[in-house]
């Protein structure tokens, strides 16, 4: 499955692609989609089977989505924590 | 938004822009300044008597339409969101030193595309200090750079940005006595103000949709070889050149161009402080106004930022003139990089 991560800062972005990949999950930065939101920060695009042996979440993670046929899932915010 | 969507959103939106930008000027605006988020805060600065060259005041509508087009297109589309808290005084200086290095080159990102489309090669010379400004910015990003995040902020503080945008139309429709008005110079070359504000009003919402932004398309292409915003960026370029080329406005040359002057140096480090000032900020101050309009409280800050260092630009002595820089603004530009390189260090990770 595919996920999307987006993030308060662009280093939180880059570390919590290093840290996919440290779990050997392949794993890109790019800017976020205009779909997913109309900030315009960078975001981690990844593959994985479930988010939760990823948690605790870095606190510069924003919110995670899963991406689905036409749309995104959001599964993690951490406004609604 | 399917990314083709994504990418001919933003095509249109520059496109739509970049006429705009010309299309201003035959409607009374001064010559390669359709628009310039920089000079017209400055001149809506100088319109509330906060500066006194009495060559740019004016309450710029189009300013005012920026905001409330993209407060508009961001509750249509249910992303209206107040938000702030995100280093809002650090924001204020970055804005302010952003400024300083606009009205060193005489204008913001936007009218420099702008001018290099009627012909205007010191623009040329800026663009490349910008984008050194832009790579000193991902230099930062890259060491960890962050002002912090942003939280959820109650309504009023999301409205009360756009509200006041409402606030100088209703002075400048209702109470223009009020307000100190140029009589001559750049200040007093203006489009009516409906068309102004239409103007505005169509930009911002396009702007909206399509997070159309100087600074995010070079930082993209430099950090992921991403061209989607900068199309924007080509496409203003493209629609004002043939604007300005049909009008008969184009006039290619260093010398002699309108609201502009030849010193090389420093309209390149000018623009880098620009650069590096808006990596740091996040975006352009396009961009900026668009964020406030989206509810944004930190946005709304640095535009205060933008205005504030207006004034003092004018009040001191720091901003250029078609005669070229003055010695106190090469002063506050080496001052203002400072301060963006204290402040670039001081917030990435390792000293955060």
């Amino acid at each position: 499955m595919t996920y999307i991560a987006t993030f308060f800062s662009h280093f939180g972005a880059i570390k919590f692609k290093k840290l996919c990949e440290a779990r050997g999950l392949s794993a890109v930065t790019m800017p976020v989609p205009r779909s997913l939101s109309s900030s315009c920060g960078i975001c981690c695009r990844f593959d994985a089977d479930g988010i939760d042996h990823l948690k605790p979440f870095p606190e510069e993670l924003e919110k995670v989505v899963l991406l689905e046929a036409g749309g995104y899932r959001q599964l993690y915010h951490i406004d609604e924590q | 938004m399917s990314d083709k969507k994504e990418r001919i959103t933003i095509i249109i939106a520059g496109l739509v822009v970049g006429l705009l930008g010309a299309l201003l000027v035959l409607a009374g605006n001064p010559a390669n300044m359709g628009f310039c988020i920089a000079c017209f805060i400055r001149d809506t600065a100088g319109a509330l008597k906060l500066h006194s060259a009495g060559v740019v005041q004016y309450i710029r509508p189009e300013i005012i339409g920026l905001v409330l087009g993209a407060m508009i297109m961001s509750m249509v589309r249910k992303e209206f969101q107040p938000k702030g808290g995100s280093s809002p005084f650090t924001r204020f200086v970055l804005g302010f030193a952003v400024m300083v290095g606009a009205l060193m080159f005489l204008g913001c990102p936007l009218r420099m595309v702008l001018r290099l489309a009627g012909g205007d090669l010191n623009a040329l010379v800026a663009l490349a200090g910008f984008v050194c400004g832009i790579l000193g910015g991902v230099f930062f990003l890259n060491k960890g750079y962050s002002l912090g995040r942003s939280y959820k902020m109650k309504t009023l503080e999301g409205v009360a940005f756009p509200a006041v945008q409402v606030g100088l139309l209703i002075l400048l429709v209702g109470f223009p006595t009020l307000l100190a008005f140029s009589a001559e110079g750049p200040g007093s070359l203006h489009a009516a103000v409906g068309i102004a504000l239409g103007a505005g009003i169509l930009a911002g919402v396009l702007a909206q949709i399509s997070r159309l932004c100087m600074v995010g398309g070079i930082r993209d292409l430099i950090l992921f070889k991403d061209t989607k915003l900068i199309t924007g960026f080509v496409m203003i370029f493209a629609a004002c050149l043939v604007g300005n080329l049909v009008l008969g406005k184009f006039n290619l040359g260093f010398a002699g161009q309108p609201v502009a002057h030849t010193a090389h140096i420093w309209n390149f480090l000018g623009m880098v402080l620009v650069g590096l000032g808006s990596v740091l900020l996040g975006g352009c101050p396009l961009r900026q106004l668009i964020l406030a309009g989206e509810g944004n409280a930190d946005s709304a800050v640095t535009v205060v930022g933008y205005a504030v260092g207006a004034a003092c630009c004018h009040n001191f002595g720091l901003a250029s003139s078609g005669n070229g820089p003055t010695a106190n603004g090469q002063i506050a530009v080496v001052i203002g990089l400072v301060v963006c390189v204290v402040i670039g260090f001081m917030n990435s990770k390792k000293n955060a």
